[in-house]
C-alpha cells in the first residue's frame, strides 16, 4: 500500500488525482479536506467523537517531500478523536474512515498547519497529503482506572462543561446486560447526583460533557451501583451498566475566585451537612467532592480580623479532617496524609489530624512514622485510650517485622530479597484494594472509635 | 598475627569447602586484606589475588575484598596499579551475585567527600557484572542505577559556564559515566524488540530503565542551566535521556500528554510531574528530538497539556525551575493565533493556577530579569486569548491580584481591547456592549471606599482615569447603546465622587503631616542650638516618637510632597474629564 507513486509527482498533478478520485469530507464542503480510499474497511465499524483511535500515518507535502511518519518511529500513534487534540483534517479525516480502512487525504492549509506551517518541517500556506491507516478504536476513558467509558452520539456545542455545583438537564437511559432499568428527565447538581438515583460514573462524566451532547456510558460497578447493586432498579451486586446521556442544558456554578468571602463562608455549612450525610450513608466519594469544593473556595482566602481568619481556618481544618477520613475508608492512604498533613500544618496540634496519618501510615506499613504519630497524639491528650492500642499494634509490628528482617539478613542475596518483599507486598496491597468494591464495606465494618465521628 | 598463622589461615581455607565457611572467616578474610593495604602493600595482595592455589578463597570470598580495595584506589594514588588489577581480577573471577551486593554496599557507604571519584572508579566494574549476571539482571540494574543515583543526586549542580567546565565536584563527569553505563542495556532492549521476542524480564528492563531516566529529568536536569549552542555534558545526558526513552518503546507523547497507565513509575505524582516537566521542557524548548515528535498535534493541545508542567515549574521558587516554566509558557503559546483561545479553557485548573502563579512571580519574585520575562509572558498570553476569554481573565486577575501594579496593567489591557473593538468589524459585546459594564464596574472602584489609601492604589488609580478618559473622548461607538451608555456614566460618576472625597481627606492628612514635620524639624533645630549651649548639662534629649518610621525628615518631607503632588495630578485628571463631560454635553445640545 504505498503511495510513492502517486506522490512521486508535482503538486499540480496530485491535486488533480484527488480532485478526480476524491471525496469532500469536510461538513461545510469547502474542499478543505479531500480523501481518497486506497483500501476498504473491514466492517463498517466507525470511531465516534472522543474515541481513542490508532492510526498509522505518513505526512507529506506536495512535492512529495516526507515530513512526518508513525512507521519510522516504529510505533503507531494514538489520541482520542475529533477533541480538538491534533490538527482539523484528522479530526475530521479518521471520523470518516472504518476500521482497518486505508486512505489519503489532501488537507488545505486552514485544515493543517495554516499560516504559520511547522518550523524547520512545513513552508507556511502549505496543502499537505497524509496517508493513513486506522488500525483500531475503542470508548474515552475517563478516568484512570477505565471504570468509565465514554463513546460520544452526538457532540455537543461551544467548549464549556458543568462544574461541580452546577445544575443539569438530563435525558437518562440506564440499561444493565440489555435490559433498560431506568428513563426519564431529570434535573440535579452536579456532585450531589446520587440524591436522584444516579450513579457515581455518570455524576463524575458531567463536568467532560457539553451543551447538547449526547453519550453512551460504559459503567463499572464501582461506578455504578456497587457491591450492593439497586434493589430499586432490580440490579444485582458488582454489575455493569450503560447509561445513554444527553444533557440538555446546564447552568454553571460560580468559580471560587467569582463569590465573595461572605458568600463562601454562607455557604459553607450546607455543603459540609451534605458532605457528612453522604458520609454516614457510607457514599465516601460523594462526600470527598461536597468537602472538596470546601477546600478549593477558602484554600486562597485568608479573611479580614482575627475572627474571620479563625474561621475560615476551621472551616478548612474540619473539611481536611473529614476528606481524610473518607479517603481512609476508601484506602487511598497517600491522599488521607496529604490532608492530615494540610491540617497539620495550619495547627500542629491536631489530634484527630495525628490520629489519622497514623493510621494510614500504619497501613502502608511505615510502622514506625505511624507509632510517632500516635504518640504525639499522647502528648497532646494523654487520655486517648485508642492512641495507646495502636501504638502496641505499632510496637509487635515493627517486633515482626525486624525478626524477619534479620532472616533475610543471613540470607547472601539479602538485597533481592528485601526487594521481592516489596513488590509483593504492594501487589498484594493492589489486590485487596481491587477486591474491596467502592461499597464493599458499607455496613459490614461499622468501627466506631472516637475518632472515627465527623467534626 | 604472624606470617605462619596467616599462612596457615590461608592453608585451611584453601582446604575448606565453601559451605563450611563461616561468617568470622569472612570478616577475618576482610581484615587481612584490608591490613594489607593500609600497610601499603597492595603488591603483595595482588600476588595473592593471582596466585592459582588461591582461585578457590576468591570465587567464594573474594568479593568481599572489593570495598577495601575500591576505597585505597580512589583515596591513594600509590597502591593505584595494584589496586586497580586486583578488582579486576576479582570482578572476573567472583561470582557475579556476590560481586554485586558487595559494590552496592561500596556505593551505600560511599565517602560523601569522594562521591564522584568513588563511582567513575565503579562505573565500569557495575557494568562487567552486571554483563555477566545470568538471571535476575533488569533487577539487578534497577538496584545500581537507583543506588547511584541516590548517591549523583548529593552533588551540587553547577550554575555558571565556568563552574560547568572546572566540573569540581564531578556531577557532569558522573552523568556522562551513567549515560555510557546505561547504553548496553538500552540496545539489548532495543535489539530484542526489533526480534520480537520478549520476556517479563525484559519488560523489567524496560521499567527499570524508564525509571532511571524519569529520575535523571529531575535530578539533575531540572536544576540545570541547558543551552543548545553550549553542548556542556549535561546537554549531552539530556539528549542521551531522550533518545532513550522512544528507544525503550516509551513514546513522549504518550508519556507527556496521555498519561500512561501500565506503568507505574514507583515516584510520587509530584515527582513524576517535575520529571515530566522536564521532559517537556527538553522536547519544546531546547527541541530535543522534536523531529521525531510527532507533527500532527494541535497547538491548543499542546498548550492545554503543557498547563500542568508550567505550573509545577512556576510554583516552585527556584531559579532553574522558573526559566524553564517560563521558557515552556512562552513557547507553548508562540504557535497559537493571536486572540483565539477559548474562554473554557480558563476553566481549566492548571491554567488558573498557572495564572495565579505568574501573577505571584510578576510581584514577589526579586529577581528582576524573571518579573521582566514573566510580564512579557503576562501579556503574550492575553494575546492569545479570545475576547471573551480576555473579558473573563481581565475580571479574575482585578478580583484576585489585590496588587495596583498588575491591576493597572489589566486597566491598559482593558484600554486597549476597547480601542482594538472600536475599529471596523472588531465590535463585540464583550468590550464594546453590554458585557463592559461589569468589567468597568471592577476598574472604577475603590474597594475600601473613601478610605482607601490612594498612594498604595496609585498606579490602578491614574490607569483608571485614563481609561474615563479615553472612553469619554472615543464616545461615538458606546453611544449608540443608550443603556449602556447611561450606566456607564453613572459608574463614572459614582467613583469621580468618591475619588473627590477620598482625596481631601487624604490631602488634609498629608498636608497636617507635612506640617508637623516642619514643626518637629524646627523644634529639634532649637533644641539642638540649646543643647549646644549647655551640652554639658543635659545629655540625654527627648525627642517626639517618630511617625512615619526611620526615614530621615528629609525623605520623609520628599515623601509627603511627592504624595500631594499625586493627589494634584489626580485632580487635575478629574477635572480634564469634567470638561470633556460638558463639551461633548454642548455639543450634542
Amino acid at each position: 500500500m504505498t503511495t510513492d507513486q502517486d506522490l512521486s509527482m508535482d503538486g499540480q498533478s496530485a491535486r488533480a488525482v484527488f480532485a478526480a478520485k476524491g471525496t469532500d469530507v469536510t461538513p461545510n464542503k469547502d474542499q478543505g479536506v479531500i480523501k481518497v480510499v486506497k483500501r476498504q474497511g473491514l466492517d463498517g465499524d466507525r470511531p465516534m467523537i472522543g474515541d481513542r483511535v490508532m492510526v498509522h500515518y505518513t505526512g507529506r507535502l506536495l512535492t512529495g517531500k516526507k515530513f512526518d511518519c508513525s512507521r519510522d518511529r516504529k510505533e503507531p500513534f494514538s489520541f482520542n478523536v475529533g477533541k480538538g487534540q491534533v490538527l482539523k483534517a484528522w479530526d475530521i479525516g479518521v471520523l470518516s474512515m472504518q476500521r482497518g480502512e486505508v486512505c489519503t487525504f489532501l488537507c488545505k492549509p486552514e485544515y493543517a498547519y495554516g499560516t504559520a506551517g511547522n518550523p524547520n518541517k512545513i513552508p507556511p500556506c502549505s496543502s499537505v497529503v497524509f496517508e493513513m491507516e486506522l488500525l483500531k478504536f475503542e470508548g474515552e476513558a475517563l478516568t484512570d482506572d477505565g471504570g468509565i467509558i465514554r463513546r460520544i452520539k452526538v457532540k455537543g456545542d461551544g467548549y464549556t462543561n458543568p462544574n461541580d455545583g452546577a445544575t443539569v438537564d438530563v435525558h437518562l437511559q440506564g440499561s444493565c446486560g440489555g435490559r433498560l432499568f431506568d428513563c426519564r428527565d431529570v434535573s440535579f447538581i452536579v456532585g450531589e447526583g446520587e440524591d436522584k438515583s444516579i450513579p457515581l460514573g455518570v455524576d463524575r462524566a458531567l463536568d467532560k460533557m457539553q451543551r447538547g451532547e449526547c453519550c453512551i456510558l460504559y459503567l463499572k460497578p464501582k461506578y455504578g451501583f456497587g457491591s450492593e447493586g439497586k434493589p430499586e432498579y432490580k440490579i444485582g451486586p458488582d454489575k455493569d451498566v450503560v447509561y445513554e446521556v444527553a444533557l440538555k442544558d446546564f447552568q454553571r456554578a460560580k468559580e471560587s475566585w467569582e463569590m465573595d468571602l461572605s458568600e463562601k463562608l454562607d455557604l459553607v455549612g450546607d455543603v459540609k451537612n451534605k458532605g457528612n450525610q453522604y458520609f454516614k450513608a457510607g457514599r465516601y466519594y460523594q462526600a470527598i467532592i461536597q468537602y472538596q469544593r470546601i477546600v478549593s473556595w477558602l484554600e486562597m482566602e485568608c479573611g479580614a480580623g482575627v475572627e474571620q481568619q479563625k474561621r475560615i481556618q476551621d472551616c478548612i481544618v474540619t473539611a481536611h479532617l473529614n476528606l481524610a477520613l473518607c479517603f481512609l475508608r476508601i484506602k487511598e492512604f497517600s491522599q488521607v496524609i496529604d490532608n492530615c498533613n494540610k491540617v497539620i500544618e495550619l495547627d500542629k496540634g491536631n489530634e484527630k489530624a495525628l490520629y489519622r496519618r497514623g493510621e494510614a501510615r500504619l497501613l502502608r506499613n511505615e510502622f514506625s512514622l505511624a507509632m510517632a504519630d500516635f504518640q504525639q497524639v499522647l502528648q497532646v491528650n494523654s487520655s486517648n485510650r485508642a492512641a495507646r492500642a495502636q501504638i502496641s499494634i505499632c510496637q509487635s509490628k515493627i517486633k515482626e517485622h525486624h525478626e524477619q528482617d534479620k532472616k533475610t539478613y543471613a540470607n547472601m542475596f539479602q538485597k533481592f530479597a528485601e526487594r521481592d518483599a516489596k513488590t509483593r507486598r504492594t501487589k498484594r496491597r493492589r489486590d485487596e484494594s481491587e477486591r474491596s468494591g467502592m461499597n464493599g464495606e458499607v455496613g459490614i465494618k461499622r468501627r466506631r472509635r472516637s475518632q472515627d465521628c465527623l467534626p | 598475627m604472624n606470617e605462619d598463622q596467616v599462612n596457615d589461615i590461608i592453608q585451611r581455607w584453601r582446604d575448606t569447602q565453601e559451605e563450611d565457611l563461616k561468617l568470622d572467616d569472612y570478616q577475618l578474610f576482610k581484615n587481612l586484606g584490608s591490613a594489607c593495604l593500609t600497610e601499603g602493600d597492595g603488591e603483595q595482595l595482588l600476588q595473592f589475588v593471582q596466585d592459582e592455589k588461591n582461585q578457590g578463597i576468591l570465587k567464594s570470598m573474594g568479593h568481599v575484598l572489593l570495598a577495601p580495595l575500591i576505597n585505597d584506589a580512589v583515596k591513594k594514588k600509590k597502591n593505584l596499579n595494584h589496586c586497580q588489577a586486583a578488582i579486576t581480577h576479582l570482578i572476573k573471577t567472583c561470582r557475579p551475585n556476590h560481586l554485586l551486593n558487595s559494590l552496592l554496599e561500596v556505593i551505600e557507604d560511599i565517602d560523601p567527600g569522594a562521591i564522584s571519584e568513588t563511582i567513575l572508579a565503579l562505573i565500569p566494574h557495575l557494568q562487567t557484572v552486571l554483563l555477566r549476571l545470568d538471571e535476575r539482571k533488569a533487577a539487578g540494574v534497577g538496584l545500581v542505577l537507583s543506588a547511584l543515583q541516590k548517591q549523583v543526586s548529593r552533588l551540587p549542580v553547577p550554575y555558571t559556564q565556568q563552574q560547568v567546565e572546572a566540573d569540581e565536584l564531578g556531577l557532569c563527569r558522573c552523568c556522562t559515566a551513567l549515560a555510557a553505563f546505561m547504553k548496553p542495556f538500552t540496545e539489548e532492549v532495543k535489539r530484542k524488540d526489533r526480534n520480537c521476542v520478549t520476556t517479563a524480564e525484559d519488560e523489567e528492563l524496560k521499567t527499570e530503565i524508564l525509571k532511571f531516566c524519569m529520575r535523571s529529568l529531575r535530578e539533575p536536569l531540572l536544576e540545570a542551566e541547558l543551552n543548545r549552542d553550549r553542548k556542556s555534558p549535561l546537554w549531552l545526558f539530556a539528549v542521551e535521556i531522550m533518545v532513550t526513552l522512544p528507544a525503550i518503546t516509551e513514546p513522549l507523547s504518550g508519556l507527556l500528554f496521555f498519561s500512561s497507565q501500565r506503568k507505574s513509575t514507583m515516584m510520587d505524582s509530584s515527582q513524576t510531574n517535575e520529571s515530566k516537566a522536564c521532559l517537556a521542557y527538553l522536547l519544546f524548548v531546547q527541541l530535543i528530538t522534536i523531529d521525531s515528535f510527532p507533527a500532527v498535534f494541535s497547538p491548543v493541545f499542546v498548550l492545554q497539556c503543557n498547563m500542568e508542567y508550567i505550573n509545577h515549574l512556576l510554583s516552585r521558587k527556584k531559579e532553574s525551575y522558573l526559566l524553564k516554566g517560563l521558557a515552556l509558557f512562552s513557547k507553548s503559546l508562540e504557535n497559537i493565533q493571536d486572540n483565539s483561545l477559548p474562554v473554557s479553557l480558563l476553566e481549566q485548573k492548571s491554567v488558573y493556577s498557572v495564572s495565579q502563579n505568574l501573577r505571584q512571580l510578576l510581584t514577589d519574585c526579586p529577581m528582576q530579569h524573571l518579573r521582566e520575562s514573566g510580564l512579557e509572558i503576562f501579556q503574550l498570553f492575553i494575546n492569545k486569548l479570545d475576547a471573551e476569554a480576555k473579558h473573563k481573565f481581565f475580571r479574575c486577575m482585578l478580583k484576585t491580584s489585590s496588587h495596583a501594579g498588575v491591576e493597572s496593567y489589566i486597566v491598559k489591557n482593558i484600554r486597549n481591547q476597547i480601542e482594538f473593538s472600536m475599529k471596523p468589524g472588531n465590535a463585540n459585546k464583550w468590550f464594546l456592549g453590554t458585557e463592559l459594564l461589569p468589567l468597568l464596574g471592577l476598574v472604577l472602584c475603590l474597594p475600601q471606599g473613601a478610605e482607601t489609601d490612594l498612594l498604595n492604589s496609585m498606579d490602578k488609580i491614574m490607569e483608571s482615569l485614563n481609561l474615563l478618559r479615553y472612553v469619554l473622548i472615543r464616545d461615538k461607538e458606546l453611544r449608540s447603546n443608550a443603556d449602556v451608555w447611561e450606566e456607564l456614566c453613572r459608574i463614572k460618576d459614582e467613583y469621580l465622587k468618591m475619588l473627590r472625597v477620598c482625596i481631601s481627606i487624604s490631602r488634609a492628612y498629608y498636608s497636617s503631616e507635612l506640617k508637623a514635620l516642619k514643626e518637629d524639624q524646627k523644634l529639634k533645630a532649637k533644641e539642638a542650638r540649646d543643647a549646644a549651649r549647655s551640652n554639658r548639662l543635659v545629655k540625654s534629649i527627648t525627642v517626639k516618637h517618630e511617625k512615619v518610621s526611620n526615614m530621615s525628615p528629609e525623605v520623609q518631607n520628599q515623601v509627603l510632597q511627592s504624595a500631594l503632588v499625586t493627589f494634584d495630578l489626580m485632580e487635575s485628571l478629574i477635572v480634564r474629564i469634567e470638561e470633556i463631560t460638558e463639551e461633548k454635553l454642548t455639543k450634542l445640545n
